[in-house]
């Protein structure tokens, strides 16, 4: 009978400490931190294959690669494609800028096109299992390489996100995560964007429309 | 003048067939052009009109290139699916451009951004049944220009987001 109720006492306040955590995380997701013009910060941006990759290496085109350096770009598995477009964005700013410091790096597709419903479970843990590694593995660097996550679409983004949560669970680095949903969404958001919308640090949409949804959502016109 | 017809990666046969109707060519001849140009990806070509003119219009297709760049800056009106990545291309290179939704798929946000930017002057929204009608109208209709890429306000947000503003 003790034994039970020590079993008991321990499940109610390990719990305790987890609500407490995930408490403290989403109070803590609002405060920035000043950096100086001269700080660098790492960049990983999830290209999500067809129109999602062209816009999200639309966004990051426009950045300061000396600024926003390392980069990394999280890539489904087999997305020759968005690989390629990632290097050609590099090789173009690198003539400008004289260096090039970005690696691309794989993960399983969460759900592919078309794929049952009922068949996801396993396919969604291989995806988050690769991710968990890779965002620990950032976090571990001597230099925090992630500072800030790009996401906008598709099903892989929530492994990503889950993952980086986890960090924050267990008081490691973890990237702010900003979301930016497609051009392509004038008076809806998509489906990933509106699961992903409570938890990101910042949600941008680029249709006057679709901030009618409510929420905490921002739009500052077209960005791609 | 040449136009373009380009289904990207999906299957459009419905776009694909009416391009290649006699009614379509003679109106696209009446209209000045004398070339046409398809890019028919996974849709099937029903007629063998490799290299072939017919009313007029001289008919080049093909199924895939690496990059369609060329082919836009090519032609004087992009007819194409309703793909957002083609829409925004075609659009900065100030070529007239018909955008037609395959409305046999059934996620429609797509036909939802063309729409919205036929409403502001940029495009012609259209479907394969009135693509006769939106052929007459692009040639008539004042095109807005659309706004070229403007990469600074992106790189604001990010600077404000991590504290370097």
């Amino acid at each position: 009978m003790s034994l039970l109720s020590t079993i008991t006492t321990l499940i109610v306040a390990f719990s305790t400490v987890c609500v407490l955590r995930i408490l403290f995380i989403f109070k803590r997701g609002h405060c920035r931190s000043k950096r100086a013009a001269s700080d660098t910060c790492g960049l990983a941006v999830f290209l999500g294959s067809g129109g999602h990759t062209t816009e999200a290496l639309a966004l990051v085109s426009a950045l300061d690669f000396s600024r926003y350096n390392p980069r990394t770009y999280i890539i489904s598995d087999g997305d020759n494609l968005s690989a390629q477009k990632a290097h050609e964005l590099e090789e173009r700013k690198s003539e400008r800028n004289r260096e090039s410091n970005y690696t691309i790096i794989y993960v399983p597709r969460a759900r592919r096109v078309h794929q049952p419903l009922w068949t996801t479970p396993p396919t969604v843990l291989a995806s988050l299992v690769t991710c968990v590694k890779h965002a620990i593995h950032a976090a571990l660097q001597p230099e925090p390489v992630w500072d800030i996550l790009i996401l906008n679409g598709p099903g892989t983004c929530f492994s990503i996100c889950t993952a980086v949560y986890l960090n924050r669970f267990l008081g490691l680095a973890s990237p702010r995560i900003l979301y930016i949903e497609s051009f392509a969404r004038v008076r809806s958001l998509s489906l990933s964007g509106r699961l992903l919308r409570p938890f990101v640090d910042r949600f941008i949409v680029q249709w006057p429309e679709v901030l009618q949804e409510g929420g905490r959502s921002q739009y500052f016109g077209c960005l791609v | 003048m040449q136009a373009f017809v380009t289904v990207g990666s999906t299957k459009f046969d419905d776009l694909i067939d009416t391009v290649a109707s006699e009614d379509f060519l003679t109106r696209l001849s009446a209209n000045g052009y004398t070339r046409l140009v398809v890019q028919y990806g996974k849709s099937k070509l029903r007629l063998p009109f490799q290299g072939e003119t017919s009313h007029g219009v001289e008919i080049i297709a093909w199924q895939f290139k690496p990059s369609l760049s060329e082919e836009y800056l090519a032609a004087d009106l992009v007819i194409s699916h309703a793909g957002s990545g083609t829409i925004l291309e075609v659009l900065r290179l100030n070529k007239r451009l018909i955008v037609v939704a395959n409305e046999t798929l059934l996620d429609n946000h797509q036909r939802e951004l063309a729409d919205a930017l036929s409403t502001q002057g940029h495009l012609v929204s259209s479907t394969v049944s009135s693509l006769p009608q939106a052929l007459e109208s692009i040639a008539t209709m004042k095109v807005v220009p659309f706004p070229p890429f403007d990469g600074s306000k992106f790189a604001r947000i990010l600077d404000e987001e991590m504290g370097f503003i």
